[in-house]
């Protein structure tokens, strides 16, 4: 089984909101560069996959040449190999575009995975529009995949519960966070043959964007000063609470 | 400018989108997606019982082809997140999902870095699609029942097998007037006992972070986020909720936070209204004696 993991590194989405702070519309240098959010539940499950499929895992990323050193946290968690196609568009189509060029260099792949959304722009949009693109079946919103013979059988978390969808052929999920796929902490041995991987480089193709103008990004303002109740008594702690929420008319 | 909206059947979702369909002028048709009566106040319904995105994406797309749809809409939810952007690509055209707010344009405000930033776009084409966020437009009260026509979906390329959902006893979160909400500073499962206890009292629901679901605590359905439940009420008690960007980016509507936790220093206080220092295991009951005495 091939199968093949989209990983993007992204500044580091533990920074609070207090200290964020943007350059040109985008976050400041000095943040910390980390594997996506649910990119690493996604890489958990492509590993999960491979140890039980004997398969081959392929991380795929598209981003900067610098980030390699991050990425290679992907490779550490259980990744054979890794593609990164150098580029910094935020272009969606571009994005996917370079994405498919890439997972057509690996070969003839039968699963790829991505975390449901980036830890910066937001969006989910790019695995839809790369399933696609690719003419593989998407299903988003994925914690857990069993695979069987060209068939599959997946769990999708939805706003009520949760749905089990089966389907066959080549297809794209994306990964959201459950219990079952909560990132292992790779071994020492791992991390360490990780850093002498050679990573395959690429050079980006230049598709057309999507026709939207990006008018501005801006830090929204929080003016609200936290009133800390006092807590030598906590039953009147408690009423004061209460008292106060009622009178502004909160309760 | 010819609009489409693409929903469950679900009162509520339908009447957020029609007030975001407002923005594009004409009165917007309708593909509703399951089974169920469909309100009133749409142009044309079309209807199919499918719900599983990847089967229903090619007869939409002939759809909006041949009626010559110029504003698709979707909310960010499940469905909307199967659909639109496969669809998009489909179609070449542009997608902005997570849509909190929109001009005349039209130019649409969706959130960056987890909520820490907000960017602004103008669409600069039609047809586009947008996906919508829950609780950030009012619901539009639809009246009325609709006669639909339905959409023939063929070549299936899913199947469901099973369908269960989460019970969540009470109010829904998304309509809770009080969200009563535990992190992973709960320290246990047993943690949640006694917030439902108290969110019980306050006729409130009980939501979780991510870190509270990524241990098992509690159920992914009640999870308040960026990627969770959207949630909107007067009062939002976050207890041993660190108040990790992401958290927050699912209470921006909420009217008052109230922090509970053990660390001064956690960031649900710079969003919080009214602030606790100390053992949840401490103020809750205290919370939920006063409630009980009051109620005598």
């Amino acid at each position: 089984m091939n199968i093949v993991v989209c990983a993007k590194v992204v500044p580091d989405y533990e920074v609070p909101a207090s200290d964020f702070e943007l350059v040109n519309g985008r976050a400041h240098e000095r943040f910390t560069r980390v594997i996506g959010l649910y990119d690493e539940n996604a890489i958990e499950v492509g590993v999960q996959l491979k140890e039980k499929h004997n398969g081959n895992l392929t991380i795929v990323s598209y981003g900067r040449e610098d980030d390699i050193p991050v990425l290679r946290k992907a490779i550490a968690m259980g990744g054979d190999k890794m593609i990164l196609v150098i580029g910094q568009s935020d272009d969606p189509y571009v994005i996917a575009e370079n994405l498919k060029m890439a997972i057509e260099k690996v070969g003839d792949v039968d699963i790829v995975l991505a975390g449901r959304q980036s830890a910066d722009m937001d969006r989910g949009v790019v695995p839809g529009i790369l399933a696609a693109m690719l003419g593989y079946t998407f299903v988003p919103q994925v914690t857990k995949i069993e695979s069987l013979n060209g068939e599959w059988k997946v769990t999708q978390v939805t706003e009520k519960g949760v749905r089990e969808i089966k389907g066959k052929g080549k297809a794209l999920f994306s990964i959201t966070d459950d219990p079952s796929n909560v990132p292992r902490i790779p071994p020492v041995r791992r991390i360490l043959a990780a850093k002498k991987m050679p990573v395959e480089k690429l050079e980006e193709v230049k598709p057309t964007s999507m026709a939207v103008e990006e008018l501005s990004v801006e830090i929204p303002k929080m003016e609200i000063k936290c009133e800390f109740l006092p807590t030598e008594d906590l039953k009147e702690t408690a009423r004061m609470l209460l008292k106060k929420l009622k009178e502004e008319r909160y309760l | 400018m010819k609009t489409l909206i693409v929903e469950i059947v679900d009162p509520a979702r339908l009447g957020e989108l029609y007030t975001v369909s407002k923005f594009f002028g004409e009165t917007p048709d309708l593909v509703a997606l399951g089974k169920g009566e469909v309100p009133g106040g749409f142009g044309k319904v079309y209807q199919t019982e499918e719900i599983l995105g990847a089967n229903i994406i090619e007869p939409l797309a002939d759809l909006i082809k041949s009626e010559g749809y110029e504003a698709i809409i979707f909310s960010s939810s499940t469905e909307g997140n199967s659909i639109a952007s496969p669809l998009a690509s489909l179609l070449s055209i542009p997608i902005l999902p997570e849509v909190i707010g929109i001009e005349e344009g039209p130019v649409i405000k969706k959130p960056l870095y987890g909520g820490k930033a907000i960017a602004t776009y103008k669409i600069e084409t039609t047809p586009f699609i947008i996906t919508v966020r829950r609780n950030c437009f009012e619901k539009e009260e639809l009246k009325g029942k609709s006669e639909t026509v339905p959409l023939e979906t063929k070549d299936k390329k899913l199947e469901l097998l099973a369908e269960r959902e989460e019970k969540v006893e009470g109010i829904p979160l998304e309509e809770a007037q009080v969200v009563v909400t535990g992190g992973r500073g709960l320290g246990s499962a047993d943690g949640f006992k006694m917030l439902k206890e108290l969110a019980d009292l306050l006729n409130g629901a009980v939501g979780a972070s991510r870190g509270a679901v990524d241990e098992g605590w509690a159920p992914p359905q009640i999870q308040v986020g960026q990627t969770g439940k959207i949630v909107a009420p007067n009062v939002y008690f976050a207890i041993g909720v660190s108040g990790a960007s992401q958290h927050l980016a699912g209470i921006t509507n909420a009217k008052c936070v109230v922090g509970i936790n053990i660390d001064e220093e956690a960031n649900i206080f710079k969003r919080a209204k009214f602030g606790i220092v100390e053992d949840y295991k401490k103020v809750v009951p205290a919370l939920i004696e006063v409630l009980k005495e009051e109620k005598v």
